[in-house]
């Protein structure tokens, strides 16, 4: 049912447009910064540096918007919930933000491309994380909370795939000791790719939490 | 797995352990004269805590605080069936003495009802009635009404001025003062504060947060964040029947049944 003061219904949706657009520009971010690694792609990786402030940018405007929203319309039950979790989901997709930019970064500074043995499970795991938070992003625009839980419930096959991932570096490392400054910078970013699964799944919980005001307890652990 | 995503119930009312509740209501119907109002109402009002009724107007919440002091009775053609249990003995029993009843369970109405006399007498008025004190002892029960009011500093010095003379949210409090000045169990505030400031609201607000450590509160209201501000449960009532009653918490930040969650969201009709 739609609220009486119609200003809060269009309120509302658009506080959820620009999250979901948020949401967007953040998956696009990453699976950039995925891309360049991938690609060794300097100009590309100095375009995904750049690319984080529009996300900075976003989630001020959003946590303004939910703050007036809160000051002016006074919302509770799932209208307090929903603006809750944009002000939330927002934060989190800002620090997925800073962490593909960290990744552009750090190709920037690598002195050559990766090896195939480093660069493959990297690049698995990137596009696995990636299209977690594009699920993420999706079941919040379509207030899905079940596709929610089910991102939930996976988190854990990144935690392997990371470890993997961190096994093969440190083997790396281990074996040549011209590697350890580039592969240095591959821990990072693999870390930072696990960091943005974890952020996938806060996302996940505030979706659901708003869809359904329970809150998931226990997430699954490797 | 699946996410629970269950259609909500119709009504959902919270059951208080029953050696918290001070005031139960059971199975409570109520007639103005054919027309029945209330249907088949069941709650508990916990003692030392604060009860807020909300819901549209002419659902029944003002009519279900008329039966907890037996006001009703005072109108012709007005009727109550169930029960209404203060510590276990039924109000509604034609053998309570009504005025002792009243002096238990106290009232405060929408608008401000000072007597035209004194400041001091409005709240002495009640006091003489039921009890024989010294007048040492009538003052002090009189500075300590108004102290509990949050009135005692404004009108320290003039209490033998009319209480008309108050501001409507002083003459509130002097209401109050007067209520609880026969030291009742339960209070019963009709929308109290819906005709005061918002400075005389937060000082009524305060008053009754803090009355609350003596007494049990049942407060009728229109305005939802002070219900929400206020209340330890909240009861959301529809065309006379109770919907949903729980934490108030939990009613606001959850509300389990669609039509609770409409009305404080303002998605009603």
């Amino acid at each position: 049912m739609e609220h009486t003061i119609k200003a809060i219904d269009t309120e509302l949706a658009g506080l959820g447009h620009d999250v979901s657009a948020m949401g967007d520009l953040a998956v696009a971010q990453v699976r950039a910064s995925v891309d360049v690694f991938t690609a060794h792609d300097l100009t590309a990786a100095a375009k995904v540096v750049r690319g984080d402030d529009a996300l900075d940018l976003q989630d001020a405007e959003i946590e303004k918007r939910a703050v007036r929203f809160i000051a002016l319309r006074q919302p509770v039950a799932d209208d307090l919930r929903r603006t809750i979790a944009a002000m939330k989901i927002a934060m989190q997709l800002e620090r997925c933000g800073d962490l593909a930019k960290n990744i552009g970064k750090r190709v920037g500074r690598m002195t050559k491309p990766a090896a195939a043995a480093q660069a493959d499970p990297i690049g698995d795991l990137g596009r696995l994380v990636t299209e977690r938070l594009a699920a993420v992003v999706e079941a919040y625009r379509t207030d899905d909370a079940q596709g929610a839980y089910d991102v939930w419930l996976k988190d854990t096959d990144i935690d392997e795939r990371h470890e993997v991932t961190l096994r093969e570096i440190v083997s790396c490392m281990a074996s040549d000791p011209e590697s350890v400054g580039d592969c240095t910078h591959l821990l990072f970013i693999a870390k930072n790719l696990e960091r943005i699964g974890d952020h996938a799944t806060n996302i996940a919980e505030l979706v659901h939490y708003q869809i359904t005001g329970h809150e998931l307890a226990d997430r699954p652990k490797l | 797995m699946n996410v629970q995503l269950e259609s909500p119930p119709e009504t959902a009312i919270l059951e208080l352990p029953s050696e918290t509740v001070k005031l139960a209501v059971k199975n409570l119907n109520f007639f103005y004269g054919q027309k029945q109002a209330l249907f088949d109402v069941n709650v508990g009002f916990a003692a030392n805590a604060v009860t807020a009724l909300i819901g549209p107007s002419g659902c029944g919440k003002s009519t279900l605080l008329r039966t907890l002091n037996r006001i009703y009775s005072l109108y012709p053609g007005q009727k109550a069936t169930g029960q209404v249990l203060l510590d276990g003995e039924d109000v509604l029993g034609s053998r309570v003495d009504v005025a002792s009843l009243r002096a238990r369970v106290g009232m405060v109405f929408q608008k401000p009802t000072p007597f035209p006399m004194s400041i001091f007498d409005n709240v002495a008025y009640g006091v003489r009635l039921y009890e024989k004190l010294s007048k040492a002892d009538l003052a002090a029960r009189v500075e300590d009404s108004l102290r509990r009011a949050a009135l005692w500093d404004e009108v320290k010095d003039k209490l033998r001025e009319s209480g008309l003379s108050l501001s409507g949210g002083q003459q509130q409090r002097l209401c109050v003062a007067r209520g609880i000045a026969v030291r009742p169990e339960v209070l019963l505030l009709d929308e109290p504060a819906s005709a005061l400031d918002p400075i005389s609201t937060a000082r009524l607000e305060e008053t009754i947060a803090e009355l609350k450590r003596d007494y049990t509160i049942v407060i009728v209201t229109h305005n939802m964040g002070q219900a929400a501000r206020l209340s330890d449960h909240t009861g959301f009532m529809y065309l006379g029947k109770l919907v949903e009653f729980g934490e108030t918490e939990q009613v606001f930040t959850n509300p389990v049944t669609t039509r609770a969650r409409d009305y404080i969201t303002g998605r009603f009709g």
